[in-house]
């Protein structure tokens, strides 16, 4: 019989007599709009387990599938030990372990030398999808001397974000628990946002009801949904401006918001004119009845408001119009800036409102030199909005060399694979004169990288944070950081010596950055440590709705714009459109028609599964074990036309490439789609997408919709 | 204080969130063939045209009359007597597998050894005031952990809201 003090320590009891404690920490595995508080389980100085912090102001003690990943995560046998010098050729995978103090050296003989030869500028600066090191990692390029930073907001969230800028001036988030009936455009949850979940439950049990439009069956449709719209993939603003018809039709619409707060009234009721029902209805493949019922609901019962989700609508090469067809709604329907409706948010740090401010963006940005970019003049919206470069121009750019030549890459986590046409990107890197890189683990990018330097995780490190309801944190480390990584952050403050960058600030180092950036929130790093959880800071102030209405709008007109005037600037030199038109997803490709012929599923690249996030947790064997080998999700009819079953391998192809995946039979997807996670070294969807089938308004690449088929190999 | 694990198909995802909880508190090694004690699962079938479909969280049911506990030759298998939930000593294990041939659910497996493991209901982080690891997990309600008493007082309030339904009366907001 095991004793009472060994059952205790297997089951992970904490306590003085086991000696396991609990640290708080953070999970950063997946977005900022997230980091759930984590209670690490720590015993000699080894993360045991880990649970969600019950007391975080966020998560409430919840962490998702990902998240219950984070022990093995971050003992992934592949993480970096030491800093790494590439001994091959790039690409082969070779390396040998150096010194830091090497390391350094190395990258001041590498970025001074492309500096030197080739300005400044030929330096690129790169973040990968981590993004708590960013507003350091910025000033520090532009300290250095660059403008040339960017990240992986290229084609991540900032899509909507741009389209409700130039449509309103600010992003807006359903205020659910004031709502009462919740248009779920692309709302999925379940394994993507499980707190959004518990927000919804309530909302439902309180009587509100429930649209959701999204071309899946999912948990969510399931459990909440009184309408499901099926929609067909890339049509979201064809359904939006029908919508908006039917509204104004019907006489829904609120008159005295479009009079006081609105501009380009008139020109969006004659854009709306083409979408009659049967015509959306034709578009869309949802069918008439459901749409009106759909439309009834929302725009009759008041309050209401819109999902706000930014990767799955904004993804198409026409997504950044959808996404702004669809934001009409609310000015349609006096949701916007209205209890219970659309409620505009700032960040304060990081992508998270937290309701008060801080100086991160100025911080981060007023050491911009000002000079052309890469991909300036391509995506002027971007350009207008964005003080990065649009990293879907980088591998162009430096195989180009236009309009002049980038030579080296400093990035931190990058992912080769997040590049639409990651063969494209791996020939840029390969041609560069230096290029390094930063990670946890052994990934595709490095082998390409000539040093390669080990950060640590979340856990690891001491971390800044802030949560909705005016919260920060500063977190401890919850275990030293492992092998020889270190904190991104404290690499950058390490070569701002090493390089002898000139900028007060970043010679102080992370604290007196932090401290800058934390003026006027009430909160200083030093009382910031005096805690282990999330502290209020003095300075929240909970948003009024109407205020931002009464201020009058960040937009050239001070107005909701259905017709944006800072589009408007493009017309004619770029052939954008100033109302939120409708295009069909695959416009963009010369004879639609003919490849439609040719490839005549759609597939859709990312659509989220409980166990993955981009490639993070591909290597992780618990998260794996759920879904152990690439998977594409197909329609059962669709299947049963090509002589496909369960688990068969197929191949999916594309105008682009083609991969070897296994099959999986549902009927959850509809006929016609096909839906496979991207990330997969072994299969990276990435080859399936084209670089050139970006939207032309954000630069933002088409993963959601690429014209396929598939066939049993 | 007997304890129930109940579960809500109408609140779960299959999002395995409870099934990665069991192997962090288990220490699983999957690589070296193991796998944790609670599963979930997507269930899907076409009858008639029509899908159907679940999503389902399973494991060791801790049955009120565990067939597996009279199975086993060596008495490795018994109720808690804290706890009431079904617990094991596998030290005398001498995988035989009378035990998971008892088990309708599949419950006991047997490790590379030949020792029988399950789901133990984390009775240990329940004697200590904590929920069971898949429990404490689950973000959507779809696994809760009640006391006997708690677990009575929710079948009988299931009941009456039922009642109160098909009378008809249900729907505070027209």
């Amino acid at each position: 019989m095991a004793s009472n003090l060994d059952r205790l320590i297997k089951a992970k009891i904490p306590g003085d007599e086991t000696g396991i404690s609990i640290r708080h920490s953070l999970c950063d595995i997946c977005t900022p709009v997230h980091h759930c508080g984590v209670d690490a389980y720590v015993k000699d100085g080894r993360v045991l387990k880990v649970e969600g912090t019950p007391d975080n102001p966020y998560n409430q003690g919840f962490l998702c599938t990902k998240g219950l990943c984070n022990r093995q995560y971050m003992y992934r046998e592949d993480r970096l030990r030491t800093p790494l010098k590439r001994v091959g050729a790039r690409g082969e995978g070779r390396f040998e372990p150096l010194g830091w103090d090497q390391a350094y050296a190395e990258i001041a003989r590498g970025l001074g030398a492309v500096k030197e030869k080739y300005g400044p500028h030929a330096v690129a600066f790169f973040s990968g999808y981590a993004k708590w090191y960013r507003p350091i990692f910025q000033r520090f390029a532009f300290a250095f001397g660059s403008v040339n930073y960017g990240t992986d907001d290229s084609v991540c969230n900032n899509s909507g974000v741009m389209g409700l800028k130039c449509t309103v001036g600010r992003v807006a988030k359903p205020d659910l628990k004031n709502s009462r009936v919740f248009l779920g455009w692309a709302f999925g949850g379940y394994y993507s946002a499980h707190m959004a979940v518990r927000g919804l439950r309530g909302f439902k049990d309180r009587g509100g009801k429930v649209i959701i439009i999204d071309p899946k069956i999912t948990p969510a449709v399931k459990h909440f949904a009184d309408l499901h719209l099926m929609i067909k993939t890339g049509t979201d603003g064809a359904l939006a401006l029908g919508m908006a018809r039917l509204i104004i039709d019907q006489g829904w619409v609120d008159r005295d918001y479009i009079r006081n707060h609105t501009c380009g009234y008139e020109d969006f009721t004659g854009l709306v004119r083409d979408f009659d029902l049967e015509t959306t209805a034709g578009i869309t493949g949802v069918p008439q009845e459901l749409i009106y019922e759909a439309t009834r609901l929302f725009a009759t019962i008041k309050p209401g408001c819109i999902n706000d989700s930014s990767s799955t609508v904004a993804h198409h090469a026409n997504g950044f119009q959808n996404y702004r067809a669809i934001a009409c709604l609310l000015a349609l329907t006096g949701n916007f800036d209205v209890a219970g409706g659309n409620l505009p948010v700032l960040d304060t740090y990081i992508y998270r409102p937290a309701g008060f401010s801080m100086r991160a963006a100025h911080f981060a940005g007023e050491l911009r030199p000002d000079y052309r970019h890469i991909g300036a003049g391509r995506f002027p919206i971007w350009d207008e909005l964005v003080p990065e470069f649009q990293a879907v121009d980088l591998a162009r750019h430096i195989l180009e060399e236009k309009p002049y030549p980038v030579k080296a890459l400093f990035t931190l986590g990058m992912n080769v694979k997040m590049f639409a046409g990651t063969d494209r990107m791996i020939e840029a890197l390969k041609s560069l004169d230096f290029f390094v890189n930063t990670d946890l683990f052994e990934t595709d990018t490095n082998k390409y990288a000539d040093l390669v330097l080990p950060v640590c995780s979340s856990l690891e490190r001491v971390d800044f944070k802030v949560y909705p309801g005016g919260y920060a944190f500063l977190t401890k480390a919850a275990v030293e950081p492992l092998y020889e990584s270190k904190r991104d952050v404290d690499i950058l403050f390490d070569l701002v010596k090493v390089l002898g960058i000139k900028d007060e600030l970043l010679e102080k180092g992370y604290e007196a950055c932090m401290d800058y950036m934390l003026e006027g929130s009430g909160l200083t790093m030093a009382e910031l440590k005096k805690h282990d959880k999330p502290v209020k800071a003095p300075a929240f102030k909970p948003y009024v709705p109407g205020d931002y209405t009464r201020e009058g709008y960040a937009t050239p007109s001070g107005k909701f714009e259905f017709s944006s005037r800072l589009i408007a600037k493009y017309r004619q030199s770029h052939g954008l459109d100033p109302l939120p038109a409708y295009r069909s997803p695959f416009a963009d490709e010369p004879d639609e028609e003919g490849r439609r012929k040719k490839y005549p599923l759609v597939l859709t690249t990312g659509t989220r599964l409980p166990n993955a996030i981009h490639s993070r947790l591909h290597g992780v064997p618990w998260a794996r074990s759920l879904r152990p080998e690439p998977t594409a999700d197909v329609n059962r009819h669709d299947a049963a036309a090509r002589g496909v079953a369960e688990g068969d391998d197929i191949e999916i192809v594309t105008d682009y490439g083609r991969l070897k995946v296994k099959a999986h039979l549902t009927s959850k997807v509809g006929s016609g789609n096909v839906h496979f996670f991207h990330g997969y070294s072994e299969a990276n969807a990435n080859l399936l997408i084209g670089p050139h089938r970006v939207d032309p308004y954000s630069g933002f690449p088409a993963y959601k919709s690429n014209l396929c088929d598939f066939m049993k190999s | 204080m007997k304890y129930v694990i109940v579960f809500d198909p109408d609140r779960c995802s299959a999002c395995s969130a409870c099934a990665v909880a069991c192997m962090d508190q288990n220490d699983i090694d999957i690589q070296a063939g193991e796998r944790g004690y609670r599963r979930a699962f997507e269930w899907e079938s076409q009858v008639g045209g029509q899908a159907l479909c679940a999503y389902i969280s399973a494991s060791c049911l801790h049955c009120g009359d565990a067939p597996c506990i009279m199975a086993c030759p060596t008495g490795c298998l018994r109720r808690s007597l804290t706890t009431g939930l079904v617990i094991y000593d596998n030290s005398g294990c001498i995988g035989c597998r009378s035990c998971s041939l008892a088990c309708p659910f599949g419950a006991p497996r047997f490790r590379a050894d030949g020792k029988m493991v399950k789901c133990d209901g984390c009775h240990v982080r329940l004697e200590n005031g904590l929920k069971p690891a898949c429990v404490r997990a689950c973000a959507f309600d779809a696994l809760i952990c009640l006391t006997g008493g708690e677990y009575q007082k929710m079948l009988e309030e299931k009941a009456e809201s039922s009642l109160v339904k098909a009378l008809g009366v249900w729907g505070p907001r027209g």
